[in-house]
């Protein structure tokens, strides 16, 4: 069955209605978007006509003889329903309106809004918005995101595809995705704003059944379609991982009724319930979904709950080792032969026993051979490399290389935290470059490892080799 | 009558809220284990009631004006002989005598264990979603409760089960008994598909306590009120 926003985002002609002329207008800026990068046909509209980035403007749409596919309107809210029906009479099905000033505004927009459902019954039109960032995707060059590259940086392709009540949000985070790591994470973004027909069900639907798409991130406030949405995500979560937040956690909806269900059925209690049922991962701050995005995105999942630990330093040790339990993973237990090389390689002061503690006299050295024993462990499923950057005798470089070399192996997911001292900084950044999942706590970085467990458990609960689920090539 | 007359009645008598006799015969008509009982409408009925279903009983009596029972000093337990029957049955004509009886309920008494909750509600995002959790009277205190949505799969029963805090208890924690889960994932099922299936008339549902013991799982108190 072809999903709404396939129609979207496999039109081969688009139009711009609202090309602007002035520099960096969303108007403007949508229209460079289309014109410069995206592989179709592209038509521009403008009442005043003339010429922008060498394409004709034409004066209406209705002045256009070829057949368009998809448009975006990028006009004040009061003009935008007169365009639609413009669009209408022109025969486009699918229109991604941008402008706020709708029911989000109140008893005026909200008339204006009826009006643009009329119309899009009317003509048989399926709508993205208002009140959004409309639609991006670097692969098919697509990009309706009205805000210029120098506000907002776009993500390059990628395999993760993103949809999002809150443009401000979803601005927001395609910006950070453009600066994590080597910015190529984006298949699909969709903010659908009022969602005043196509909404978050919607978007599920189709990055569910998008090939391109490995990892599905949702920010939500509510729900259009909350029963269609948990079902359908109780199957595709059992394909590729969806994770993300649904804000709007205050305690409201309970009542006191005339049973304890009913007083007990809050809002977000049930919420919290469903999501897991249904496979989604939840988490509640915006830090968490970035480290979604690293962990996923990179690591292939682990086969259990068991991990190993290396560090430099006692504390952190400690405090990945207290993280481990909170986020439902256990401390490996080393098998014999492991544990008995690692006795025998490392001088008696160093902890040898999981969490392993090579000490303030690591070498890059002993980080490669801890690193390497724990990974070829079969009792270990995946593995936290913390580092205190700050010891005499690290060489900083070549415990660069060993980490990288380590990641290309993909057998068992790793997390990486370094902390303290220039060298850290340097060492996360170089890392990262090359999408080598590195956090800015141990915590966290057990955290991550914590999802990815939680994640594979379920897939295995429900009968699912995690080997099947592939985010990355 | 089957479920629908019992509901249809209910609503020709301008109530919402089934009494507890008419909620626990919508459960035996969908196939639910309930404790034996007999509703009574004479002293001679009520103890012939007690001698058929075999001491301890309970009795309870049956007015919509009077929903909350045990507040109301509506609900005697432990009753072991005819004469505590005797003696409850004319203590609820006195105590009760300006209000309007349907009857009185005799039921066996089921011995104490696990107290559980199974209820249900109208969500208005997610439509008709099923609870369950450890019950009893500190059920609203101790919130420790799992929601899914109607229809409920047995998998899906049987993983709510799995996600209470306090789980352990129904592995056979200090002289709990072992419960089944496979029996209350079953139960879990029936109630939602009830739910589901009746979700143009029944608004919110509480089986509260259901009581897990050695013998099985019994619904001791069920209350089904209607939209």
């Amino acid at each position: 069955m072809t999903t709404k926003l396939e129609k979207f985002f496999n039109a081969e002609s688009f139009c711009v209605v609202g090309a602007s002329t002035t520099e960096n207008k969303p108007g403007n800026v949508v229209a460079y978007n289309f014109v410069h990068s995206f592989p179709g046909k592209t038509y521009l509209v403008n009442p005043k006509g003339g010429e922008l980035f060498g394409n004709k403007l034409y004066k209406s749409v209705l002045e256009i003889e070829d057949k368009i596919e998809a448009a975006c309107i990028i006009v004040p809210a009061r003009f935008t329903p007169q365009m639609l029906e413009q669009c209408g009479k022109k025969g486009i099905k699918n229109i991604i309106v941008t402008t706020g000033g709708f029911s989000e505004i109140g008893d005026e927009g909200k008339v204006l809004q009826q009006q643009m459902l009329q119309i899009m019954k009317d003509y048989n039109i399926n709508v993205v918005g208002p009140n959004c960032l409309g639609l991006y995707s670097p692969a098919l060059g697509y990009d309706t995101m009205f805000l210029p590259d120098s506000r907002l940086k776009r993500p390059k392709n990628g395999s993760v595809s993103i949809f999002t009540q809150s443009g401000a949000f979803g601005a927001a985070f395609i910006d950070q995705l453009s600066r994590l790591g080597s910015g190529q994470w984006v298949s699909k973004f969709i903010s659908y704003g009022n969602a005043s027909d196509i909404n978050e069900t919607d978007s599920l639907e189709y990055v569910g059944q998008d090939p391109d798409t490995r990892l599905i991130l949702i920010y939500l406030e509510d729900f259009k379609e909350g029963r269609r949405f948990m079902n359908l995500a109780r199957e595709i979560s059992l394909k590729k991982p969806i994770m993300g937040i649904k804000a709007n956690r205050t305690e409201t909806g309970a009542k006191a009724g005339a049973s304890h269900t009913a007083a007990l059925s809050s809002n977000d209690a049930i919420v919290d319930d469903l999501l897991r049922d249904a496979g989604i991962i939840r988490v509640i701050t915006w830090d968490q979904l970035e480290d979604c995005v690293l962990a996923f995105g990179t690591q292939p999942l682990p086969l259990g709950d068991r991990v190993a630990i290396i560090t430099d330093g006692g504390g952190a040790g400690v405090m990945a080792s207290d993280m481990v339990s909170d986020c439902n993973l256990k401390l490996a237990e080393f098998s014999p032969e492991i544990q008995n090389k690692l006795d025998q390689t490392f001088p008696s002061f160093y902890a040898t026993e999981n969490p392993v503690d090579i000490t303030g006299s690591a070498t890059a050295e002993d980080y490669r051979i801890a690193l390497e024993t724990v990974y070829d462990d079969p009792n270990v499923d995946s593995i936290v490399n913390l580092c205190v950057a700050v010891i005499p005798d690290l060489d900083i470089d070549e415990y660069i290389n060993i980490t990288k070399e380590l990641a290309k192996r993909k057998e068992k997911p790793i997390a990486t935290s370094l902390i303290g001292g220039e060298e850290a900084v340097f060492a996360t950044k170089e890392l990262l470059k090359e999408d080598i999942p590195v956090f800015d706590s141990p915590g966290r970085a057990v955290r991550a490892l914590g999802m990815l467990s939680d994640y594979s458990k379920y897939l295995r609960k429900n009968g699912i080799d995690p080997k099947s689920i592939l985010v990355e090539e | 009558m089957d479920i629908v007359s019992i509901f249809e009645k209910v609503k020709d008598e301008n109530r919402t809220a089934l009494l507890e006799h008419e909620a626990k015969q919508v459960l035996k008509d969908i196939g639910v284990e309930i404790p034996q009982l007999r509703i009574v409408k004479t002293l001679d009925e009520a103890i012939h009631a007690g001698n058929e279903i075999g001491f301890p009983v309970v009795m309870k009596l049956m007015s919509p004006q009077v929903l909350h029972k045990t507040d109301f000093g509506a609900v005697v337990i432990g009753l072991t002989d005819e004469q505590d029957v005797k003696k409850t049955f004319l203590d609820f004509m006195n105590k009760f005598a300006n209000v309007v009886i349907h009857g009185v309920l005799v039921e066996k008494m089921v011995q104490s264990g696990l107290e559980l909750i199974i209820g249900t509600n109208i969500d208005s995002t997610f439509g008709p979603v099923i609870l369950f959790g450890i019950g009893g009277v500190l059920v609203e205190a101790l919130k420790d409760v799992v929601f899914r949505m109607c229809p409920t799969t047995k998998e899906q029963a049987l993983s709510a089960i799995d996600e209470i805090k306090a789980k352990i208890l129904l592995e056979g924690y200090r002289g709990f008994p072992i419960v089944n889960k496979n029996e209350l994932a079953d139960l879990i099922v029936k109630i939602s598909n009830l739910a589901w299936e009746n979700r143009n008339y029944i608004a919110e549902m509480d089986i509260n306590p259901i009581i897990a013991n050695e013998e099985g799982i019994f619904p001791v108190d069920a209350r089904i009120i209607l939209k």
